[in-house]
């Protein structure tokens, strides 16, 4: 997967929050850490799934937060976080266990983030990393090809 | 053919469930035109058939397109994917 890397910048493993809120502010505020989103992008996240439905959850147990880049986005990147315990959606019975969340600042240039997370369903990696502990799992079972 | 993906914001869920589908695609031997979009862009595209999530059906509703719509439970699913496209390209005769 050229262009992505999975560091301990970007990666939170086996994060606690109550609510999918919760949940998305964690992921959302590595993208603000990470310089690559405004406080404003993850308001927008919150606020789209309000609007819209959990249509973020793209797969069972799989969401990717995002929002619009004229909420905020400065650069493209993307969080990976995983769920202590897994968090539920209104309006979805299977529990969210694994978000990744980005930033796009336009409709087609996050290319290569969109074909990590379309892989990583297609692979079957998403109940596996629900369950991992440590970062360099996660390299064994991504950069295993 | 022109296969049109929409989700909320067009550029995440829309932009997944459209690559899902071209794997699918390439599968099944079919060659059309993929996009993807907001909602509120949906109505001023052209395509023959619009692929969305379940969560958008009665936004659609309202929106009036005349546009053939599939409604998905899960848009990176690729067996559901191919199982609600594949009535759609027989009856186009694409399969």
């Amino acid at each position: 997967m050229e262009g992505i890397v999975l560091n301990e910048k970007n990666v939170r493993l086996n994060v606690k929050a109550e609510t999918w809120e919760e949940a998305i502010r964690i992921g959302g505020q590595l993208l603000v850490d990470n310089g690559c989103a405004k406080p404003s992008y993850v308001d927008g996240i919150i606020r789209s799934v309000k609007e819209y439905g959990p249509y973020i959850i793209i797969s069972k147990g799989f969401a990717i937060p995002h929002t619009r880049p004229e909420d905020g986005a400065v650069k493209i990147g993307f969080s990976l976080i995983t769920l202590d315990k897994p968090v539920y959606f209104d309006g979805d019975e299977e529990p969210v266990k694994v978000m990744i969340c980005f930033a796009a600042t336009d409709s087609k240039t996050h290319l290569d983030i969109l074909k990590m997370i379309v892989e990583f369903v297609e692979k079957g990696y998403i109940e596996p990393i629900s369950s991992m502990h440590t970062l360099a799992e996660l390299h064994a079972l991504v950069d295993s090809e | 053919m022109k296969i049109l993906m929409v989700c909320g914001n067009g550029l995440g869920s829309s932009f997944a469930c459209q690559m899902t589908v071209e794997g699918v695609l390439k599968e099944l031997g079919v060659k059309a035109d993929l996009d993807h979009c907001d909602l509120s862009s949906a109505r001023s595209m052209k395509a023959d058939l619009i692929l969305s999530g379940k969560n958008f059906e009665s936004q659609f509703k309202n929106l009036a397109i005349e546009t053939p719509q599939i409604f998905l439970d899960r848009l990176v699913d690729k067996n559901e994917i191919r199982e609600k496209l594949t009535p759609f390209l027989k009856e186009k005769g694409l399969i």
